[in-house]
């Protein structure tokens, strides 16, 4: 037996243990867990770029989750414990068996319709013979990302950033961030804020590399842009403040937008061919290295803005307790004298 | 895999699950993808040496690769976004179980139709 194949068999049982934990706190870290040997398997099938992008969405996304619901169900999970799923008698039917037959048969669809023959090699052979010509660099990935669909990667950069404001206008309080250095109140284990002391440098160093060398080996700007987010993160647990404008944070992620969208659209309509044979005629290469570092830097920059307002955003805003004006207004949303 | 999530999600009364099981449907999706590009044990698309473009079955394929990365970007904002939605709904009924939800919405409704 192949060692991909124990992989993959970890893999689902790693998701049959999510799907059957019924502990808030442990799917959590389960996910954590599962989405690390998902990327094991993406490195083993060739693609360190979709790896390393999933070890940072574990990371990121349990930190997101931990931090949302621990307001709500206490720091050890004691308060609310959500109680084992276990359908009340006669509903177990269309709770547990329709389901599942229902996926079953959509498993079975799957099966007897899934392509069988190779898929056509046609874009690859031509993306990677003509790459280090056309973009240059010598990341195919990269290339393809800044090079051939530089319209994808713009609309992708402008989710981000939709993503971004909705999170801090979105929530339930319309003020902005606290912005006044306030202390958190994170109890800290004191071997952690130790382990991080030693790490973050470490980790803002690696994503520098990741970015600057994007495009001649794995990784890019939104690998080392998360990376340099978690720097950030770290020294908010280590020094317990945020001292940092998150209205100056998000102005500098959208100007920062604005600059990738010139940028390309610059490179796209300058850059072609048949111009940098006239103009930059012994400077392609150097010029073609130039847009790909500029770009992968970009992109970084504002990854990193974007995670890193979201976090603070719900750090400062989504843990902080509740003031009297708000829970008395609660309770009239919920009709006066109810008490849930 | 796809399926198995899609029966958790279904099955699921915690919105946190949820969302923790649709980030699962994601992840089949892409694996799925990168399965169809490339087999175990490719070598990663990156090209520093034109004489490996020879053995052109060696090398993974890279165009699906890059759109899996836009997905997997795409995929974590919309978790953000979701997780400030459930915030919300967390605020509100104080409370992550749907059927819960579900009552507290419409008993609320009942009291006062026209807010």
């Amino acid at each position: 037996m192949q060692i991909m194949e124990v992989i993959l068999i970890i893999w689902i049982i790693a998701a049959l243990v999510i799907i059957f934990e019924s502990r808030v706190y442990r799917n959590i870290i389960y996910f954590g867990i599962f989405s690390l040997i998902t990327s094991v398997c993406f490195l083993m099938l060739g693609s360190p770029d979709v790896a390393m992008a999933e070890a940072a969405i574990a990371v990121f996304a349990t930190i997101f989750f931990i931090i949302c619901i621990e307001r709500y169900y206490g720091r050890k999970g004691h308060r609310a414990e959500i109680a084992p799923v276990s359908p009340r008698n006669g509903r177990w039917f269309t709770k547990i068996v329709l389901p599942l037959a229902f996926c079953a048969g959509l498993f079975a669809l799957f099966v007897n319709f899934m392509p069988t023959g190779d898929a056509s090699t046609y874009l690859k052979e031509l993306y990677l013979t003509y790459f280090s010509v056309d973009v240059g660099g010598e990341n195919a990935v990269a290339a393809i990302l800044l090079g051939y669909r530089v319209y994808d990667t713009l609309f992708e950069a402008l989710i981000l950033v939709v993503a971004v404001v909705a999170v801090a206008h979105m929530s339930w309080l319309d003020r902005m961030a606290v912005d006044d250095g306030r202390h958190s109140e994170i109890e800290n284990s004191s071997m952690a804020v130790f382990t991080m002391r030693i790490i973050s440098p470490i980790i803002l160093l690696f994503g520098t590399y990741l970015i600057l060398n994007g495009h001649i080996s794995a990784g890019g700007g939104f690998q080392g842009g998360v990376a340099i987010a978690t720097f950030f993160i770290c020294r908010y647990m280590i020094y317990d403040i945020y001292d940092i404008s998150v209205k100056k944070v998000i102005k500098l992620e959208e100007y920062v937008f604005v600059f990738i969208v010139v940028i390309a659209v610059f490179a796209v309509f300058v850059g072609s061919k048949a111009f940098l044979a006239y103009t930059f005629d012994y400077f392609t290469d150097a010029f073609h290295d130039a847009y790909l570092i500029i770009m992968n830097v970009l992109i970084g920059l504002k990854v990193a803005c974007g995670f890193f307002i979201i976090f603070y955003r719900y750090v400062a805003i989504e843990r902080r307790e509740d003031s009297p004006v708000e829970i008395s207004q609660r309770h009239q949303d919920l009709g006066g004298d109810s008490n849930i | 895999m796809f399926f198995i999530a899609l029966f958790g999600l279904i099955t699921a009364k915690n919105a946190i699950k949820t969302i923790v099981f649709t980030l699962v449907m994601q992840t089949a999706v892409i694996m799925f993808w990168l399965f169809l590009s490339g087999r175990t044990g490719t070598i990663p698309p990156i090209i520093y040496d034109p004489a490996l473009l020879y053995d052109m079955a060696a090398i993974a394929d890279p165009t699906p690769q890059a759109l899996m990365l836009t997905a997997i970007i795409i995929g974590i904002s919309v978790t953000a976004i979701k997780i400030t939605m459930l915030n919300y709904l967390f605020r509100r009924y104080n409370t992550a179980d749907w059927e819960l939800m579900h009552k507290l919405s419409a008993q609320e409704e009942a009291e006062n139709p026209y807010s």
